[in-house]
């Protein structure tokens, strides 16, 4: 629109005086639903005010304004036409300098659909910083007028500077917060002092194009004005313009716990990304107060600098800072730590570099994004293909690192399984006797008792059924749990020389998942086994019912045919009692031995 | 010699293109770590660097092995078009994937508006002769049409893998001297020019 009004007034040079054009400019600047209730009140109807205030802006925008607005203007070939058209008395070119000015920040902070008619002004604002930094492509320009963070709604900055690590803030306001956390608590009047405009300007510029800016560059004061730009620059108040007078409200009640009760409520009322700077911002500024001591701001005196900023009163801050740790108990100002770059060395924990992953992805789509805009350049695609690569790296690297872990566990279970055979071959002459110095009396009796029982199990089945081979399961399954327990404490001694504890319970864990799917197998052997005998004595049945039926088919056979099925059915069905009776016994023992692996662990633990 | 810390070795970009399952992750992570992954896992994207000696002169090559699945279909173009050559891997047992070789090369086209964009057309899996569904008439048929050259790939025996790589990075560097070349002998204006429209060879 900064291309219309000089047309406009090369038409009706009075106009651009005229609080008409005001009006209109005012509609197509504001035609968005991101409204600034603040810039509004400025360009309606308060010339007087704007020209006060640009009075004393002059103080610092003089070099800019000179080195920049003017500058480009007479020298960039788009606006040799209006160079024409600047036939006005100085006066009014000054004001309309001015304006532009004026125009000019406000485009940079809003716009994202006025994209085509800003685009222009913002080739000329590139040209001005070509010619201060020299350094910046058109390409980087595009972006800080299309997809700003500064000056947008605070969903529109999220999106734009997204911070890769699932925290939905701002770049601006986490690297502000970080940087004011590690080096601006002690600062004396801290988010008093503040910086010269021209160079927070400078960095919200940079922070539009995506630059990477680095705060420790800079000092306390550049850190908070920026941030305080940040949050003046929204369109609407942290609070919402909705909740605002609630909020204002609730603050303003002088019972304190009432008071806590309702400001509780009124945060939960929040959207969510504004809940979540309200939180940062207060806890942060919280932590300002605690260390009073050394930077003199206590919570009345940072109210009062904060206030205009977040556009609400002195008593509502104060009483959102006295509350906060109630309002906000679950806030942590967690670090945020940029994605890496391809130059940097990747992380080696799996954790970590699942957590790198996600913020390269985050990256990513965000690259995606912004290209699917428009937002199209060299350096762009090369930083697409650089992520890129580091995704295809740490998707690699973690890979292997499973793939080395499940090798680990595969080694760990052949250790077992490679003990479980020595163990067997010594305990096969004698089950009961137990050779493992560490085992303690209880579990010698114990071992005693059960391999006993089950022996006399083995045994009586034996006796009853002499044909199967089902004796063999009860003696593997005695083997088995001879095995456990005695494997058991070798591997707890083993892991105990260790001494790390965390690999311990690992350890642990996986040498009992390993005996109970041994278990597992057992049964489902013993299972099977059944299920064939149960076959053949079906097979045995009917063959033996056919041959009598059609042979010699009188009242004798049927009645032996029915001695030796229920004969049979009995021979079944005590082994069927036995196979439960062992089946319980393993399931005790399976207990028993868990109970002993904690106290074991424990006991590692202690020593 | 002393300057080569200082001058970064020449940068080539390829993108492997084709529809899914057809090997081209498999080509690339052959040409990169001599390994062939047997297990299928759909690509979204991926992006490998590898420095290699190009006729004596060292050279990094980045390779973009991009998704065969229709699914990431919005991202593709932002790869395409920083892409310098292009690898059109179809397999030699599935007719499907060589008639889509078709729709990726006019993607391509569109993209680049570039008519002799340094392009390959792959038919990869020539291990698996017997199952063998494309000709080779066939293939180098649609080659020459496109005028671009036909090669027969395994990535399971590494067959033609490194020549794919280097002969579309010959075309690359050959294409960019010549670009060089009109850039420098047409001076500057020209080359402004050259931004705004494109130059048919």
């Amino acid at each position: 629109m900064d291309f219309e009004s000089p047309d406009v007034m090369k038409d009706f040079p009075g106009l651009y005086a005229s609080d008409v054009h005001k009006a209109k400019s005012n509609d197509i600047e504001y035609g968005e639903d991101a409204e600034k209730v603040t810039k509004k009140d400025i360009l309606i109807g308060k010339r007087k005010e704007k020209k006060d205030k640009k009075d004393k802006e002059r103080g610092y925008a003089a070099l800019e304004g000179e080195s920049s607005a003017e500058e480009s203007y007479e020298v960039s070939p788009s606006k040799s036409k209006k160079s024409k058209s600047f036939k006005f008395p100085t006066k009014s070119k000054e004001k309309r300098e001015k304006s532009r000015d004026k125009e000019k920040e406000v485009t940079e902070k809003k716009k994202d659909k006025d994209k085509r008619v800003d685009k222009k002004i913002e080739k000329d604002k590139c040209k001005v910083e070509k010619k201060e930094k020299k350094v910046k492509s058109e390409d980087w320009c595009d972006i800080a007028e299309v997809l700003p963070i500064f000056g947008v709604n605070l969903k529109l900055a999220i999106e734009h500077g997204r911070c890769h690590d699932g925290i939905d803030l701002p770049v601006p306001v986490r690297a502000c917060i970080d940087y004011v956390e590690d080096y601006g608590l002690t600062f004396e009047n801290v988010y008093k002092i503040s910086a010269p405009k021209s160079k927070v300007i400078h960095i919200k510029k940079l922070y539009n194009q995506r630059e990477h800016v680095n705060l420790v560059d800079y000092d306390v004061p550049t850190a908070t004005s920026l941030l305080k730009m940040f949050l003046r620059d929204l369109p609407e108040p942290v609070f919402t313009s909705e909740l605002l007078i609630r909020f204002e409200e609730a603050g303003a009640i002088l019972n304190v716990a009432l008071r806590e009760k309702h400001l509780k409520i009124l945060v939960g009322n929040l959207p969510q990304h504004n809940r979540l700077l309200l939180s940062w911002i207060i806890t942060h500024f919280y932590n300002v107060t605690l260390n009073e001591k050394y930077n003199k701001m206590n919570a009345q005196n940072l109210a009062l600098c904060m206030s205009s900023t977040l556009q609400t009163s002195h008593r509502l801050l104060t009483a959102l800072l006295c509350h906060c740790p109630a309002l906000f108990p679950d806030t942590v100002l967690e670090r945020y730590i940029y994605p890496l770059t391809s130059s940097s060395q990747l992380p080696d924990d799996p954790e970590l570099m699942e957590q790198e992953l996600q913020k390269q992805e985050s990256l990513l789509t965000q690259i995606h994004s912004e290209m699917n805009v428009g937002f199209i350049s060299k350096q762009r695609e090369e930083l697409l293909w650089e992520v890129q690569r580091i995704i295809t790296q740490l998707k690699r690297k973690l890979k292997t690192a499973n793939k080395d872990r499940e090798q680990l566990f595969e080694k760990i279970d052949e250790q077992q399984n490679e003990e479980i055979v020595e163990n067997t071959q010594i305990t096969q002459p004698s089950p009961t006797a137990s050779y493992e110095p560490e085992t303690t009396p209880v579990q010698i009796s114990e071992n005693v008792e059960e391999t006993k029982s089950v022996e006399n199990v083995t045994a009586s089945e034996t006796i009853i059924v002499p044909e199967t081979n089902v004796s063999d399961s009860p003696n593997l399954a005695v083997l088995h749990k001879q095995v456990i327990k005695e494997a058991e404490p070798e591997e707890v001694e083993f892991v105990e020389s260790e001494s790390r504890e965390f690999k311990n319970a690992l350890e642990i864990l996986q040498i009992r998942n390993g005996f109970l799917s041994e278990l597992r197998d057992s049964f489902i052997k013993q299972i099977e086994e059944d299920r064939a005998e149960i076959a053949v004595l079906k097979n045995q049945l009917t063959q033996r019912d056919w041959t009598p039926v059609y042979g010699d088919a009188n009242c004798a056979s049927l009645d032996e045919i029915m001695d030796l099925l229920q004969k049979e059915n009995q021979i079944l069905q005590i082994k069927k009692i036995n196979l439960v009776r062992q089946i319980m016994e393993q399931q005790e023992a399976c207990i028993d031995l868990k109970t002993k692996i904690d106290a074991y662990s424990k006991h590692n633990l202690f020593a | 010699m002393s300057k080569k810390p200082v001058t970064q070795p020449a940068l080539h970009k390829v993108i492997m293109v084709g529809s899914g399952g057809v090997g081209k992750s498999a080509l690339t992570l052959q040409f990169m770590y001599d390994e062939f992954v047997e297990d299928y896992e759909p690509t979204k994207a991926d992006s490998y660097r590898k420095k290699i000696l190009l006729d004596g002169e060292e050279v990094q090559i980045d390779i973009l092995d991009t998704a065969g699945q229709e699914d990431y279909a919005a991202i593709r173009d932002n790869y395409f078009r920083s892409g310098e050559g292009f690898l059109c891997i179809f397999s030699i047992t599935e007719d499907e994937s060589f008639q889509a070789t078709q729709d990726f090369r006019e993607q391509i086209l569109r993209v680049k508006n570039d008519e002799n964009i340094p392009f390959l057309l792959v038919g990869n899996k020539c291990d698996l002769e017997e199952r063998r569904k494309v000709s080779y008439q066939e293939a180098s048929d649609r080659a020459k049409q496109w005028g671009v050259t036909y090669v027969e790939t395994s990535a399971k025996t590494r067959e033609h893998v490194d020549k794919v790589f280097f002969d579309l990075m010959r075309e690359i560097r050959a294409r960019k001297m010549e670009e060089n070349k009109t850039n420098n002998g047409r001076g500057k204006d020209k080359n402004k020019r050259k931004k705004l429209k494109c130059v048919i060879l």
